[in-house]
């Protein structure tokens, strides 16, 4: 846990739901196309194999007409409480979304993404590293430098 | 695209060390010679020269040819696109989950609807 800390991104929601209610919008496709993806964005699924090895491959559509190409490879799945995932196609990054009952009616998600590292022979992605301490000072610099008015 | 994605990198692996990212934070607020910048840190001119030309080199700083004592300036521009990748994400997972906290409103009015008619049939027999 403390050695994928530093380049790990993670949120948890808590939705107003029953978990078997939230896995199945979570894994039927004519669900997930409802709700995947930014405001404006919609999702269209080319493959959905719901197994682990197996692949989700789909294609989303920006508000301004452009398309991205997604390519997970779903790596776990145990019904009702944890999907895992390798999303890409790059950087490919690990990806874990957990179930939880929280009382009767509600379901906390939360959510991992993992990026790359060398032991997934990409010396390159493996930079991605202590990001979420990076984008805190990120955003520390430029309020900073926005109240310079200098970007 | 590619070559998008070889800056990030470049910017990401220029700010993953400390004693760099406070080098930043140093420019932040004005320019500043090596004299300057190692001041803080226990560490020879060389070793922070060696710093400056990561964080040159990603575009994150620029250093005057003109001036005898060449100073570093802070480049903010690729700091902004790092930011704005990242927010990218968050802003992926935030606003997909409203959508999904909305969609499971609808699937659980449209579950309760059946139920009723259902029972509206068994009535009748």
């Amino acid at each position: 846990m403390s050695s994928t800390a530093d380049r790990e991104i993670g949120t948890t929601r808590v939705v107003n739901a029953p978990r078997p209610l939230v896995w199945s919008a979570w894994t039927d496709t004519k669900h997930i196309e409802q709700w995947w993806g930014p405001n404006g964005f919609t999702t269209t699924t080319r493959e959905f194999n719901l197994s682990p090895g197996g692949k989700w491959l789909f294609t989303m559509h920006g508000p301004d007409g452009t398309d991205y190409r997604n390519d997970v490879t779903l790596t776990a799945v145990t019904e009702p409480e944890l999907i895992e995932y390798d999303h890409g196609p790059s950087p490919v990054f690990h990806v874990s979304v957990r179930f939880e009952e929280d009382g009767l009616d509600r379901t906390k998600l939360s959510m991992r993404m993992l990026f790359p590292t060398k032991s997934e022979r990409d010396r390159t992605v493996e930079k991605f590293g202590a990001i979420e301490g990076q984008l805190q000072t990120l955003n520390r610099l430029e309020e900073y430098l926005a109240s310079r008015g200098s970007l | 695209m590619q070559s998008g994605t070889d800056k990030l990198n470049s910017t990401f692996a220029a700010l993953a060390d400390p004693t760099r990212r406070a080098i930043l934070a140093r420019l932040a607020t004005g320019e500043a010679s090596v004299q300057d910048l190692a001041k803080p840190f226990r560490m020879s001119l060389p070793a922070v020269s060696k710093h400056l030309k990561v964080l040159e080199k990603a575009k994150l700083i620029r250093r005057s040819r003109t001036a005898q004592w060449r100073p570093c300036y802070l480049n903010a521009e690729p700091l902004k696109e790092a930011s704005d990748w990242m927010e990218q994400y968050r802003k992926f997972w935030e606003e997909s989950f409203d959508r999904l906290d909305e969609y499971l409103k609808v699937l659980q009015a449209e579950t309760k609807k059946p139920a009723k008619r259902a029972k509206k049939k068994n009535d009748r027999k």
